[in-house]
């Protein structure tokens, strides 16, 4: 799986005289352009705008650019169908890619999932432990291929705490705590029963009212209405 | 306050413990506020004297109070005292919380006072001769001896709170001064409206008796309340622990003993009963939080001090020193084991506040702030059955944060991709789960960001009034199952086979579920309302 790494300027700079040498000028101006605009990159519509070329002649430079790998295409996550281009020597900026966690301008779900997976089954294990804990012990477990900041895991963790699958709560210094200094915030799995099992569904949840897409129409003597309701006759039918 | 459905719900309450006539006169005043007799007529269409009967029911069963105020004459004419009624709604409600107000005493106390609130809750007011006579003729039997041990229940059942005296019955309100501050007009304004709304407020807590009177009681020990003999020597029995002191107070109290069995009314006290679910619920929340150490600690804690509370929505625990708190938790059978140590964590836990008071250690906890959560707990469950996962991540960041939060952010700390995260949080919004805000920046090129957060307080009230929608429609469905079969449920036991059997299962399974639903429903409803 491949991570993004955040720094950029990977690759080395092409030289820009030599480049200069065999670009029109039109090309030149659009190069310069594209490359003031570093890592955020530029919409081919801003070009015609900030540039007033022509539209062939925009299209006609970029494909050249493009050849002599001056320029690349990005995705932009905030809108696939605008093409955008950068200078190759540099990398997508957060704001394009979606950052770390996207891959080609798509969540990585399926990665995100085995961490989330992995965090899960780590703190269960601990049964209490802090970011620094969970991070250590699946490292040294060694079965996650791809390695994991502590930043990244400590953002998987919060997803966890939003999924409430884990409850974030402070060491009392006692029982499992003992080795966790009074007051530092650490992280347990929520439900006693441990990963997979499922919260408690709240009174109003629990019944077809509580979810119904109708309730606003639903009234006693409307067409709507609990005598009638289908959602009901499913729940009550033993 | 009120709501749509919550109206609703209590007029259907009503409707079906007294009847549609009385429902109407209930709902007349529900919707219009504080009203004379001649406006109900008028409003209702009925004939007077229906009205009034029916607002005597309504006041017999603690859902109307009446008061008086004084109204300008009009022109050259003095101005007049006239008689209003107002609907006490949250006593309405509490009509479908009898079985668990019984349920506490039964627990709490025995079956003896389980069956004096039982009488109670049937005839909403009775005096202490009642109450005996009610119970003297339920057993059959009931010489004095029978009697004295009624009442010694009904003391219990009062200085446990459970019981009070009756408000006055048609307390006076002074005219609010009209001199005050003339200049200040748009204050003043205000100030009215204020008193507008708290009119029933202020009418209540007219007719409220004494503090020091509300759960006095004297018995008149030894007397037959049938015969009015008096067998053996005469005690008296103060539930507020008086001696007697001089032989010249005896007429007295004899007096007054006889008084307080014939004349006083007593009723239900349902501000208690709904303390006490309160502090059920926040430790009930903290067990399936915490541990049992801090739900220990927290019950000694409220249990040492369950009298002491003057308001149900207290924000926190009444404090308590660490040796009180200490002596209650040694009381509990899971506290025996705890050390001081333990104890002092489990405070912790509790996000306990030693407040500065004297120089003594005082402890309480924020139940404001338990309440709270178990509000969000209820509330998210919503969200995730009807909008997801995704959506259930993003409200409680949200909800948790209190603050507005970016669209990108949002769907950065909750991994929703950022295509999916605007259509959730456009669709929480359009359901008014969410407020919105537009921030336009001026860059280099202008952009629009959208912020969102909770719109807690409309949400609740929105919610609030769905869960009585949705109790309403619980207790109708009820009903109509039971219309529906009712010759079902009149099978006598050998005929319940074949297909008749199956259906007589299934109307039993229907009204497990459907009643027990209806109560779990109506401890949310009271976590959103009362708590
Ligand atoms: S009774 Fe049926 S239609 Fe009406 S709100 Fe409930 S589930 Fe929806």
């Amino acid at each position: 799986m491949g991570r993004t790494p955040d720094t950029s300027l990977k690759r080395k700079r092409p030289d820009p005289k030599s480049t200069s040498q065999t670009l029109s000028d039109a090309e030149r101006v659009l190069y310069n352009l594209i490359r003031s605009k570093e890592d955020m990159g530029i919409w081919t519509r801003d070009m015609k705008r900030e540039t007033n070329l022509q539209d062939n002649v925009v299209t006609k430079s970029l494909k050249s650019l493009l050849a002599k790998n001056l320029i690349k295409e990005v995705v932009n996550i905030q809108n696939k169908g605008k093409k955008h281009y950068m200078a190759v020597e540099f990398e997508p900026s957060k704001e394009l890619t979606g950052g770390a966690w996207y891959v080609d301008g798509n969540l990585d779900t399926e990665f995100i999932k085995i961490l989330k997976d992995q965090c899960l089954k780590h703190i269960y294990k601990l049964k209490v432990a802090t970011i620094e804990m969970i991070s250590e012990s699946i490292r040294r477990s060694g079965l996650c291929k791809v390695e994991c900041t502590t930043q990244q895991i400590s953002e998987i963790v919060r997803a966890l705490v939003l999924d409430n699958d884990v409850m974030e709560v402070r060491s009392t210094e006692t029982g499992d705590f003992a080795s966790i200094p009074l007051g530092t915030v650490c992280y347990r799995c929520s439900s006693k029963i441990g990963p997979g099992g499922t919260s408690k569904v709240g009174a109003m949840a629990s019944i077809p009212c509580g979810v119904c897409p109708r309730i606003n129409e639903c009234t006693p003597d409307g067409i709507i209405s609990p005598r009638t309701c289908v959602y009901f006759n499913k729940w009550l039918d033993f | 306050m009120a709501t749509q459905y919550s109206i609703k719900l209590a007029i259907s309450l009503i409707s079906s413990h007294f009847g549609d006539l009385v429902a109407k006169v209930c709902e007349c005043l529900l919707r219009k506020g504080s009203l004379t007799l001649a406006d109900i007529t008028r409003f209702t269409e009925l004939p007077q004297a229906q009205v009034k009967n029916c607002l005597l029911v309504l006041i017999q069963h603690n859902c109307v109070q009446a008061f008086s105020i004084q109204i300008e004459g009009g022109v050259g004419a003095a101005p007049k005292v006239i008689t209003q009624y107002t609907a006490i709604f949250d006593n309405i409600l509490h009509r479908m919380r009898f079985p668990k107000f019984l349920t506490i005493v039964s627990e709490e106390l025995d079956k003896e006072c389980e069956e004096i609130l039982e009488g109670l809750f049937q005839h909403g007011r009775l005096t202490l001769e009642q109450i005996i006579l009610r119970a003297v003729s339920n057993q059959n039997e009931g010489n004095s001896t029978v009697q004295d041990a009624v009442r010694e229940s009904f003391v219990r059942i009062v200085s446990s709170h459970y019981v009070e005296r009756c408000p006055a019955s048609e307390p006076f309100l002074a005219p609010p001064d009209e001199e005050e501050n003339p200049t200040k007009k748009r204050a003043k304004s205000a100030r009215l409206a204020e008193e507008i709304e708290t009119l029933e407020k202020r009418a209540i807590s007219a007719a409220a008796p004494l503090e020091s009177e509300r759960f006095a009681v004297i018995t008149d020990t030894g007397t037959d309340v049938k015969s009015g003999d008096r067998s053996g020597s005469r005690f008296l029995d103060t539930a507020i622990g008086e001696k007697r002191k001089h032989e010249a107070l005896e007429m007295d109290r004899e007096t007054m003993a006889t008084i307080c069995e014939k004349e006083v009314l007593w009723r239900a006290n349902f501000e208690a009963f709904i303390r006490r679910l309160r502090h059920k619920a926040c430790v009930a929340n903290v067990r399936a939080r915490m541990d049992d150490g801090a739900c220990t600690v927290l019950n000694a804690m409220l249990e040492a001090t369950r009298n002491a509370e003057s308001r149900i929505k207290t924000e926190n625990s009444v404090p308590l020193s660490m040796d009180a708190i200490l002596a209650e938790v040694m009381k509990s059978e899971g506290g025996r084991s705890m050390t001081v140590e333990r104890v002092r964590a489990a405070l912790g836990q509790l996000g306990c506040r030693s407040s500065p008071r004297g120089a003594e250690d005082s402890h309480s906890v924020d139940l404001r702030n338990i309440i709270e959560i178990a509000q969000n707990d209820e509330m998210e469950s919503i969200v995730l059955k009807r909008y997801g996962r995704d959506a259930y991540r993003i409200f409680r960041l949200l909800s948790k944060t209190g603050r507005l939060v970016e669209t990108d952010k949002i769907s950065d700390i909750t991994f929703v991709d950022k295509k999916e995260a605007p259509k959730i949080l456009y669709n929480l919004w359009k359901d008014n789960y969410l407020h919105m805000e537009k921030l336009t920046s001026q860059g280099s090129k202008q952009s629009d960001f959208l912020l969102w957060k909770v719109n807690r307080s409309s949400l609740w009230k929105q919610i609030l009034d769905e869960m009585c929608h949705a109790a309403l429609n619980l207790s109708q469905r009820l009903a109509y199952e039971f219309e529906q079969e009712h010759e079902i449920l009149q099978l006598p036991r050998e005929k319940r086979v074949g297909a008749q059997g199956k259906r007589f299962e299934r109307i039993r399974k229907v009204k497990v579920i459907l009643e027990s639903s209806l109560m779990k429903l109506d401890d949310a409803i009271m976590l959103f309302h009362d708590f």
